[in-house]
């Protein structure tokens, strides 16, 4: 493991100001900001002083999230003796949320008016920061982005963990990073919950959170693979569990129900009982609401005899989507130190709360322990990690009761996307565009959302949640066990009124609703809100892969009998203004490419739950490559075995472009096999991945094949029975995902 | 103090996107909150930032929101006694 925060560079120093009961809350030292006000967690060193430490050159593009990761990454690998050639079968895992807004909000105008600062443009996603991070060390074997707020880190290791269950690999490496910026300072501050003193969570005196920073990462693997290694392990992830609260955008509710279910979910998950946990690493912010919500869950699933707990943002900070990862490695030094972390500042009893730990010595050994991390959106993660290797995760998969052993069925599949929305009309007559770049024509909103209900959402907030309620009302599946998301950008409107609002106004009265609805979650968590969802929710910002990191999350689960029933989506809009900044990356505008917006939902059952389902196709393989080999590319093709199209992901068929490589790729890879197109229907976009099973999908079901999705010069598909649906942008990235009538 | 409020009703319309509202509609003395507008935590950090845009009135602690928002009237008194501009 490996770890940087306010509290020390690595896991030793870590150990000692936890030991010392040494905070590393402090004055702002290295954001420059109006707000001095507020104490932070800040990783004691300057972005450029990092750079340095890395030996990144002086005009390489590099970002305070990326380089806290590589600096936690890179402990982490060493620790756990992980060469290039095991990387190259692990996969890589890291949430955040922000990803490169340090340089974003820096440079935004200066990437609207000249070419100063291009090369951060495509650093500002969170995809952008994973990547730079794990290409650092070496190519891994898949790459993944969550970002669901101040748990993406948690969920990244539940995501790993259940790529070692379900057998797509023995090693993952997973955690999160995250850097303070102005834009969090102050979106924080806009709700009103940063603290003016040093954070005192669980007291009654609390008023607040402090913000932190720092990243940390975990290699995990399986005893097999361990021992293969000659390596010891040190910890045991042992259960986990992830529910949402679906009750508000930034609020817990008063019964704290979200957190109640992931934990008991995650004590169930390790075979444990209440009374088996020796201590709980709370998520604890100091606010007053997550406090008082969180004490009640705690109260509720462990009764009288609640166990030791404590809150380590009283000594980091609230490192947000990266505290998921810091506080599990809190808790293994707990677990190999037999040491209870304190809960710096409290003093005074809370009427309605827990009360923390106030001395390290353990009344008992320590054996298993429980962490919490909750996001916004009620996006509640818990895990449960244990001191005895002999105790791994329980076994799961095949043979457990439900399943998905022979794939998943697509039971509905819904768009809002430049074609004629909640419509299949495309299929017929599609609307042929000119123009570079076109928005979604939207549908009536009001047939399915009150005035009342859609006034704070922004466009692609509408479409989203439209196009999920409809695919729920097509399958009758009105609480899917699962809402995952993928979303390239997010809400990228209300991120630049934040932005420009912060680059032209400055820090005074910035609003809350923008930066509420700037988090990547805000939509996954919107459908759990509004449908009162409780289960798995999850939502992927990993570039042109979002849509398929939130696939294969489905399908992974549905193996695993951990769901049957999942909702994913893809939800991506394009504003003019970051259109005009995504030319200059040359991804979009380019001859005969046409920039669109895509919002899909599709409904995966792992079986039909009766005759009477609608079926649209079912889905018989899935597999992710980050940075294949052409090995690796031929050992998948032969894999798939024998099929009737390739639906491939090219947006341009001008002579001279970089995607003729693409189309010549895949004719190598499948030779003989018709090839056919969508994006140049549905326009490119981060998350048009989806758009393409959603056509693939329509079009196994209604056996015809619209012409606009042939491409000149390659055959006509003799059958419509099994069908490839392929993504891979600029040679990495790559999606197989096979749907069968 | 008429004055006062009509803007009020005006600013809170637009600042909460409360599309198919007029001002007619708000009565001075119903609760904003809960029932009445049926306005939310997140609409009442909305009004904060509004009443420091444009009065210079400055919350330090939302749960003071709870109070000044009650109904029109008690928000436009308390404007009137503590703006700045």
């Amino acid at each position: 493991m490996g770890i940087v925060s306010a509290i020390g560079f690595d896991v030793e120093e870590t150990l000692q100001s936890l030991r010392a009961g040494k905070t590393g809350i402090d004055a702002l030292r290295y954001l420059q900001t109006d707000h001095h006000e507020f104490p932070v967690g800040e990783v004691q060193m300057s972005t450029d002083e990092m750079a340095k430490r890395l030996g990144i050159p002086d005009g390489t593009p590099r970002t305070r999230t990326a380089m806290m990761g590589i600096m936690a990454l890179g402990q982490a690998l060493q620790q756990a003796n992980l060469h290039k050639d095991d990387m190259a079968k692990a996969a890589f895992v890291s949430g955040t949320t922000v990803g490169g807004m340090d340089m974003s909000e820096q440079f935004y105008m200066d990437f609207l008016t000249n070419d100063l600062h291009n090369d951060y443009i495509s650093q500002h996603d969170c995809g952008a920061c994973t990547e730079s991070i794990a290409d650092y060390f070496g190519p891994f074997a898949s790459v993944s982005t969550l970002s669901t707020a101040c748990s993406s880190a948690a969920n990244a290791i539940i995501n790993g963990a259940n790529a070692i269950r379900e057998g797509s690999c023995e090693i993952a490496v997973v955690g999160g990073s995250e850097c303070i910026t102005k834009f969090h300072l102050n979106g924080f501050n806009s709700l009103m919950i940063l603290d003016h003193e040093q954070c005192r969570p669980f007291d009654e005196t609390r008023a607040g959170l402090n913000l932190g920073e720092g990243a940390a990462f975990l290699v995990i693997e399986t005893a097999d693979s361990a021992r293969r290694r000659g390596v010891t392990p040190i910890a045991v992830l042992e259960g986990y569990g992830n529910a949402c609260d679906a009750f508000h955008q930034t609020a817990s509710s008063p019964d704290g129900e979200g957190s109640y279910r992931a934990m008991r979910e995650a004590l169930a998950d390790a075979g444990l009982q209440p009374q088996d946990i020796d201590y709980i690493n709370a998520h604890g912010t100091g606010t007053p609401n997550n406090d008082t919500s969180e004490s009640q869950a705690m109260m509720r699933l462990f009764g009288e005899t609640i166990p030791p707990v404590s809150s380590t943002k009283s000594f980091t900070g609230h490192t947000t989507s990266a505290s998921g990862s810091i506080e599990a490695v809190i808790c293994i030094l707990a677990l190999q130190h037999q040491f209870l972390p304190l809960n710096l500042g409290w003093k005074h009893q809370m009427p309605d709360g827990i009360t923390p730990v106030t001395d390290q010595h353990p009344v008992r050994p320590l054996q298993h322990v429980l962490c919490n991390s909750f996001g916004f959106g009620g996006n509640d993660s818990s895990l449960v990690i244990g001191k005895e290797p002999s105790k791994a995760l329980l076994p799961l998969g095949e043979g457990r009761e439900g399943a998905a052993g022979e794939g998943a069925f697509i039971l509905a599949a819904t768009q809002i996307s430049i074609q004629e929305g909640l419509s299949e009309a495309w299929m017929q007559s599609p609307i042929q565009y000119d123009e570079p770049y076109v928005r979604s024509l939207d549908v009536d909103y009001k047939q399915w959302l009150s005035v009342g209900e859609s006034r704070r959402m922004g466009k692609l907030l509408k479409r989203a949640l439209v196009t999920s309620l409809a695919a729920m009302r097509q399958s009758g599946v009105e609480h899917p066990d699962a809402i995952i998301t993928g979303t390239g950008l997010g809400c990228i409107e209300n991120t630049e009124i934040l932005l420009t609002h912060l680059c032209e106004e400055g820090e005074e009265n910035c609003k809350p609703t923008p930066f509420m609805q700037s988090t990547h979650n805000t939509i996954s968590s919107l459908v759990s809100i509004h449908t009162h969802t409780h289960g798995y929710n999850a939502t992927y910002a990993h570039k042109e892969a979002s849509f398929d990191c939130a696939l294969e999350d489905a399908w992974r689960q549905m193996k695993l009998g951990r769901i049957h029933t999942a909702l994913v989506g893809g939800q991506d809009e394009m504003t003019p203004k970051y259109f005009g900044l995504l030319c200059k990356t040359g991804y979009l505008g380019q001859p005969s490419q046409i920039a669109g917006e895509a919002a899909v939902s599709v409904m995966l059952s792992a079986k039909p739950r009766n005759e009477l389902d609608n079926v649209l196709c079912r889905m018989t393989y899935f597999k992710r490559l980050y940075r294949p080999t052409p090995e690796e590319l031929q050992q998948t093709a032969a894999a798939i075995g024998c099929f009737d199209a390739v639906v491939t992901s090219v947006s341009q068929l001008s002579t001279f472009n970089s995607q003729l490589s693409t189309l010549q790729e895949a004719a190598t890879l499948f030779p003989d096999t018709p090839l056919l197109q969508y994006k140049n229907i549905f326009g490119e976009s981060y998350t048009a991945y989806g758009l393409g099973i959603y056509a693939t999908a329509h079009v196994l079901h209604c056996q015809q094949l619209p012409p606009a999705m042939l491409i000149p010069g390659f055959v006509t598909p003799a059958a419509l029975h099994r069908i490839l649906v392929l993504n891979q942008i600029g040679g990495k990235d790559y999606t197989f995902t096979v749907l069968e009538s | 103090m008429e004055e006062l409020i009509e803007k009020l009703k005006q600013q809170i319309i637009e600042v909460l996107n409360l599309e198919e509202v007029t001002p007619a509609d708000i009565d001075n003395d119903a609760p904003l909150f809960g029932e009445g507008l049926g306005l939310d935590s997140i609409d009442a950090l909305e009004l904060i930032v509004m009443m420091e845009k444009e009065y210079g009135i400055k919350l330090k602690n939302p749960a003071e929101g709870k109070e000044i928002f009650k109904s029109i009237n008690v928000m436009a008194q308390y404007i009137s006694e503590h703006r700045t501009k």
